[in-house]
């Protein structure tokens, strides 16, 4: 009985098209927001496979962008969100790639964001029906499930440890 | 607490007395220790957000970012209005919903998956034709959600309701069904006549592929959620007309789940055969891949 709700059935209050190539994927954006505590000032962004070919018609990088913003999956912006981000001052861009090394599934994403001196590099999937995953945190594997309904700014709390601070020098972290 | 077949639901609602809305009603207050009044407010945001959509998209005459949709919902509006249509008010009003809700969701509108995004149009088609029609006010659409999320939970639980996993019979099929049964006991058929529309309705979406142009939920999903509001409709009127599926609801779920795992991979949404593998189809795929970053 893989779903016990009502609202699994009816819902989630989404952005279209795809749950999975657009809805999932805000939530890894967000992921990425509560977790540097605002948006990004730049993010480089990697999309894999089936995301890597279709990301324009199901607006993932839209998505992927507007999640970056404190978008959440029902934020009518995010159709707009490329706009927003000139506006607010995230600065992105975007390498398509075939497969992903990291995980294997065709609805992937890899992000490196800075926002100020701070530095995280997250990977994430999106499973379907809203669900993702974060599996990669710097160069760490991990499993942090998050759906739609979820209160991100609560879940990222257990990983703030992750966010490196950024030196001047070579790119390399420090706690 | 938990419903594992459409008889077991049939069963409840005679033991009960209660109608099929008023049992998954019964059942979410049980199982999520919520109150009912919070539950009807959740579900109420829903229907808020289909006439929201509904009303956004029937007057957008833009396209889809990949330019293979939209334009029609103003197209199939006007034409409403406008002319006596051939099949009929409750039908017409259902389609010009239906197609509003399917075309935003595919230029990044928010919609409610119902119980995918790819169906997204059918339950919000028949619903708000019904309040034009019947003046049915939105408390009792909400019963109607309820008693669709009731079908629906049973179909996804027993069978399946994405395209990936069981073709556009899992999708458009389901959410046919499950608008089929909500009808059916909106205009106060039984449960079990409600049981047996979802059926109807589900026979005849069986063996549906899932072969959406590029990968997109444009082509031809948009038509098919509008198609399936035209099906749950005739598949009411003959339950209600007190014709049955002679074959009992469990068993089409269960035909549905076979076609579905023995459907080949090329026509469950991966855009490699059916309609995305015509020539038109893979035309517009290999545009998309030549400015791969951008249409």
């Amino acid at each position: 009985m893989e779903f016990k709700s009502c609202f699994d059935i009816i819902g989630p209050i989404m952005v279209g098209p795809s749950s999975s190539h657009t809805a999932g994927v805000v939530s890894i954006g967000n992921f990425i927001y509560e977790l540097l505590g605002g948006p990004p000032g730049y993010a480089s962004i990697t999309l894999y496979d089936s995301f890597s070919e279709t990301h324009s018609g199901h607006g993932t990088d839209k998505a992927l962008v507007g999640g970056m913003l404190g978008m959440r999956t029902n934020d009518s912006n995010i159709k707009s969100a490329v706009e927003f981000a000139n506006k607010q001052g995230l600065n992105f861009d975007i390498q398509l790639q075939d497969y992903c090394p990291y995980f294997s599934h065709p609805n992937t994403v890899k992000v490196e964001a800075e926002r100020h001196e701070y530095k995280i590099i997250a990977g994430g999937v999106s499973l379907g029906g809203g669900l993702s995953k974060i599996f990669l945190l710097n160069e760490k594997i991990v499993d942090i499930p998050i759906s739609a309904n979820d209160n991100v700014s609560t879940l990222v709390q257990s990983y703030t440890s992750y966010v490196k601070r950024q030196t001047s020098l070579g790119g390399s972290y420090e706690d | 607490m938990k419903i594992e077949s459409m008889k077991e639901l049939l069963q409840r609602c005679e033991e009960k007395g209660k109608t099929i809305s008023e049992v998954m009603l019964d059942m979410e207050v049980e199982n999520s220790g919520k109150t009912r009044e919070t539950l009807i407010d959740k579900m109420t945001a829903r229907l808020q957000q289909m006439k929201n959509t509904i009303e956004l998209g029937i007057q957008d005459k833009s396209s889809s970012p990949s330019g293979i949709s939209g334009g029609d919902a103003v197209r199939v509006d006007e034409y409403v209005k406008k002319e006596t249509i051939l099949s009929g008010n409750y039908i017409g009003d259902a389609m010009r919903f239906s197609i509003a809700t399917s075309e935003s969701n595919a230029k990044m509108g928010i919609i409610v998956a119902t119980p995918t995004a790819g169906a997204a149009g059918v339950l919000p088609g028949i619903l708000f034709s019904l309040h034009k029609n019947d003046n049915t006010p939105f408390e009792t659409l909400v019963e109607g959600l309820f008693t669709a999320s009731a079908l629906g939970y049973v179909i996804a639980n027993r069978s399946f309701i994405s395209g990936a996993a069981g073709g556009c019979q899992a999708e458009v099929g389901s959410a046919t069904a499950m608008a089929a049964g909500a009808i059916v006991e909106l205009k106060g058929g039984s449960p079990e006549q409600a049981v047996h529309a979802a059926a109807i309705a589900l026979k005849s979406l069986l063996g549906l592929v899932c072969d959406p142009v590029a990968g997109l939920v444009e082509v031809p999903c948009i038509k098919r959620n509008v198609m399936g509001t035209s099906i749950a409709f005739s598949a009411a009127d003959l339950s209600l007309a007190g014709v049955k599926s002679r074959i009992p609801c469990d068993e089409v779920i269960k035909a549905m789940y076979d076609i579905g795992s023995e459907m080949p991979r090329t026509l469950k949404e991966t855009a490699l055969g059916g309609l995305a593998a015509t020539e038109t189809g893979q035309q517009v795929k290999e545009r998309m891949y030549k400015k791969k970053g951008g249409f």
